[in-house]
């Protein structure tokens, strides 16, 4: 079987982006993804752009940003999987290319969420379970449905707040070291706590902000990487489920079900182990989410998330590090981009570019989780140096 | 939002949910296919109007339209029959509200729409 690697890679400033527009934004990561890859736009075959949309006034952002970049012309369209967009898009040119449809491809992650204000925002996204059933009669929002995960795991394997919060503190740790993250401050486990109750247990700093941002991934067939770099990071394995839309259609509110379909999904295609994870980004759009995450990838046990938050086991030095780029919680949560930005940070572990916060790699494999809504979509993506 | 309420509207005030004929699997809100084996074969069927929490937040920031509630419970109720549903809490002590507790249903003011001042009732539950 053929192999896609990924040959270049580009991330864009995570933040509130009123200084550029939805093309100058994505055009900072497609630049530099273009650029490190050494490609000729021509020979870029299709473009798959992952943004949810709905905070920016573009309807057709695929085009916008193809025309921006140069690279009109070549196949594209936009890809919706709520905040797993970004994943689906990389899944998308991997396709294109695993069917040989064209042997380079992008896939670019865009999202510019500041432009409306935080109710409208809390509204779009509050809208994306149940329209009728939760949101509009009841006026469920986000982070409320992360909150009924939490409260049910700290009842069935008492995971406490304080385990939460370190999440927290441990993001804002690593997201001080990237200069492209939306916050690079420390932050204390008593700020953490201390900070406002948005739905009981989850605070402000146990969620991620929203955000503007983009990201890029170039992959390329085996023939065609193997001319572009001396250090292609293959896509070894995609893992890829869905859930209802109503929450109350779930069978436990302990763990994502989709993510442990699209995990055992990645490993099998992988043929790799959770032991071989060097390195892994989770999904930590709530800390609840990350903690289950180590749960839903086979990290540890079911209900051994708090242990391995207690004993350090996701930090730099643990067992596998997680989220060495600040996550979410500090890199910023440009939906759309999110899943692409993943990519580019396991890409830049397992090239062993990723300076203060590099992980050791032993095995040369990474995992980016990516969930889209609450376990709505989820995505388990695994990457290998060889 | 009132087009889209109005047709639903019986559903929700008389809390009508589905009833598998084959395999007599109830689920709320309705379905078209048996969540559980599958049958196209289905009936409405009126809930029972008693449950138990299986989890719940309160929340603090709330949607526009759910100010004047604030702060609020949401739970996952688990009806009588096995079905789930997601609901508002009331009238329920914040002792009272924890995993397991027995609710009952009761008529409330669900929410004011922000442009008409129009005002939608619906279920909730109390603690018991
Ligand atoms: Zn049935």
């Amino acid at each position: 079987m053929s192999r896609v690697a990924v040959v270049g890679i580009g991330h864009s400033r995570f933040g509130r982006r009123t200084d550029v527009n939805l093309g100058e934004l994505a055009f900072e990561s497609i630049k530099q993804a273009v650029d490190d890859a050494g490609v000729d736009r021509k020979d870029i075959g299709n473009v798959v752009v992952g943004s949810a949309g709905g905070w920016y006034e573009e309807s057709l952002p695929a085009v916008v940003v193809g025309e921006y970049a140069g690279l009109s012309g070549a196949g594209t369209m936009r890809v919706e999987a709520a905040c797993a967009s970004g994943s689906a898009a990389v899944k998308a040119a991997y396709n294109s290319i695993m069917s040989g449809e064209t042997d380079v491809a992008m896939a670019v992650g865009v999202e510019k969420m500041t432009e409306v204000d935080t109710p409208t925002s809390v509204e779009l996204i509050g809208r994306a379970g149940s329209y009728t059933w939760e949101f509009e009669n009841y006026g469920m929002t986000f982070p409320a449905y992360y909150a009924l995960y939490a409260v049910a795991h700290m009842k069935k394997f008492g995971t406490t707040q304080e385990d939460l919060a370190r999440i927290s503190v441990k993001a804002h740790h690593y997201g001080s070291m990237n200069p492209l993250a939306q916050f690079q401050k420390e932050i204390t486990l008593e700020k953490a706590l201390g900070s406002q109750m948005v739905a009981w247990p989850l605070k402000l700093y146990d969620a991620c902000p929203l955000s503007d941002g983009s990201a890029s991934v170039v992959l390329a067939s085996e023939d065609v990487a193997k001319t572009l770099t001396d250090t292609p990071v293959w896509i070894r394995g995609v893992g890829y489920s869905s859930d209802t839309a109503n929450l109350s259609r779930r069978e436990d509110y302990v763990g994502l079900r989709a993510a442990v379909t699209a995990a055992s999904k990645a490993y099998s295609m992988a043929k790799v182990s959770p032991r071989e994870i060097d390195v892994a980004t989770a999904h930590d759009c709530f800390t609840i989410a990350e903690l289950m995450a180590y749960e839903d990838l086979g990290f540890c046990e079911k209900g051994g998330g708090a242990r391995m938050v207690r004993e350090g086991e996701t930090e730099l030095g643990g067992r596998i590090p997680v989220n060495l780029d600040g996550g979410l919680k500090a890199k910023g949560h440009p939906i759309g981009a999110t899943g692409v930005s993943m990519a580019v940070e396991i890409t830049k572990q397992l090239r062993g570019e990723a300076g203060r916060h590099q992980a050791p790699i032993k095995h040369g494999v990474g995992l980016a989780h990516n969930i889209g809504g609450t376990g709505h979509y989820a995505y388990v993506t695994i990457l290998s140096r060889d | 939002m009132a087009i889209r309420h109005w047709r639903v509207k019986d559903r929700y005030y008389r809390l009508i949910g589905s009833r598998c004929t084959e395999c007599g699997a109830e689920c709320f809100p309705p379905v078209y296919r048996c969540r559980k084996c599958g049958s196209e074969k289905i009936e409405d069927r009126e809930m029972p109007q008693s449950g138990k929490i299986v989890t719940y937040t309160q929340l603090h920031e709330p949607l526009p339209g759910f100010e004047a509630q604030a702060p609020f419970y949401l739970a996952v109720v688990e009806l009588d029959n096995g079905a789930k549903m997601l609901t508002q809490l009331v009238d329920s002590t914040d002792e009272s509200v924890k995993t397991g507790a027995k609710v009952v249903a009761t008529v409330r003011r669900a929410r004011v729409d922000g442009d008409s001042g129009q005002i939608t009732y619906g279920y909730k539950f109390r603690v018991t």
